[in-house]
């Protein structure tokens, strides 16, 4: 992997869009030009996502994302590859976002919420969105950041435990905990007996 | 085993991390409770909503800049951005412009000096050519003198 990294041109040609996360970070390791773009272009939205869900304001959601690219930019030439890039990205992220003290809004911001483009029923969809994004709002953080790196960010058990540094027991609990906190906020918010489904 | 005991294994059942014999005893069980499977049909449904909710959020289209910026990319790889192709002849005709804009203003506010009128050269005195020169007066010598008297 090495060699491939040190005779791949980043900068030219189609390469750094094949490469996989491993060759990437190894490139930025050596300071290719592009090797960091491209890293951003794949995880600025999860990393964007990840942080809105879990502090409800799109602003706050960049800056802790920002904040955590450039931890992450600035330790590679240390990482020594034992997670995967995303799940130490991850790990950063939350981070940041449970250390947040800030008062946050309690309402949703409408305009960080875009309308559906579906045919069917978009006013519908949007309402599902705002009611989702209170649920998350009314839930542990703890709760929260297991329910999104899952259930959102698609992570193994595994990979939510080398994140969020738990035992994979308790990676199992918790989840089952939000999930089912999940479900009892959304019948609160949405109406008695009105299902998840 | 209750309800309630199952509903705390559903989890680890959607996403197939129950060991096999746990699992066997819940799809038992989810084969004669209806309230299980609405359970775990919603359990299901939470990836799809969250994913619906952050499918709608609309990024910074200057995030990446921001970045880099606050990471120091550009010192840190001594990446110059390259200039886009299509700007070079732009460049050079910018550049031909205001040459060009430059003379013309150069012609039209130096101050004003009338060209030289013309005026014929005087002729150049043709030079005669020497006439015979008279004789050079010699002085008289005694003996003319005294042949003259």
């Amino acid at each position: 992997m090495e060699d491939a990294v040190r005779t791949a041109d980043w900068s030219t040609d189609g390469r750094l869009a094949t490469a996989d996360d491993a060759a990437l970070v190894a490139a930025c390791a050596q300071r290719k030009p592009g090797a960091f773009q491209e890293l951003l272009s794949r995880y600025r939205r999860p990393a964007i996502t990840l942080a809105y869900q879990m502090l409800g304001d799109l602003e706050d959601a960049e800056d802790v994302a920002q904040e955590a690219f450039v931890r992450v930019f600035q330790a590679i030439p240390r990482f020594r590859g034992q997670a995967a890039f995303s799940t130490w990205l991850y790990r950063i992220v939350t981070n940041l976002c449970l250390g947040n003290r800030r008062r946050r809004r309690a309402t949703v911001e409408l305009e960080a919420v875009r309308e559906p483009s579906a045919p069917d029923s978009p006013s519908q969809q949007v309402t599902e969105v705002l009611l989702t994004r209170q649920v998350l709002e009314a839930m542990p953080p703890e709760l929260r950041a297991i329910l999104l790196l899952r259930d959102q960010e698609g992570l193994s058990y595994t990979e939510i435990a080398e994140a969020l540094r738990l035992p994979l027991g308790t990676v199992r609990s918790r989840l089952s905990k939000a999930r089912m906190a999940f479900r009892q906020i959304w019948n609160e918010l949405s109406g008695a007996g009105d299902e998840v489904s | 085993m209750t309800c309630r005991l199952y509903e705390e294994q559903l989890s680890s059942y959607l996403d197939g991390e129950l060991p096999r014999a746990r699992a066997m005893r819940l799809e038992a069980h989810l084969k004669t409770c209806p309230h299980c499977q609405v359970e775990l049909e919603a359990m299901g449904g939470i990836a799809t909503r969250l994913r619906a909710a952050s499918n709608a959020l609309q990024v910074s289209h200057d995030f990446d800049r921001r970045v880099l910026r606050a990471f120091g990319y550009y010192q840190v790889t001594g990446w110059t951005k390259p200039t886009k192709s299509y700007l070079r002849p732009l460049v050079y005709l910018a550049l031909l412009l205001l040459g060009l804009l430059a003379g013309v203003w150069h012609y039209f506010t130096k101050p004003f000096e009338p060209p030289p009128i013309w005026q014929p050269q005087p002729a150049v005195p043709v030079v005669a050519p020497a006439a015979p020169s008279a004789p050079i007066p010699v002085a008289p010598d005694r003996e003319s003198q005294r042949s003259e008297r």
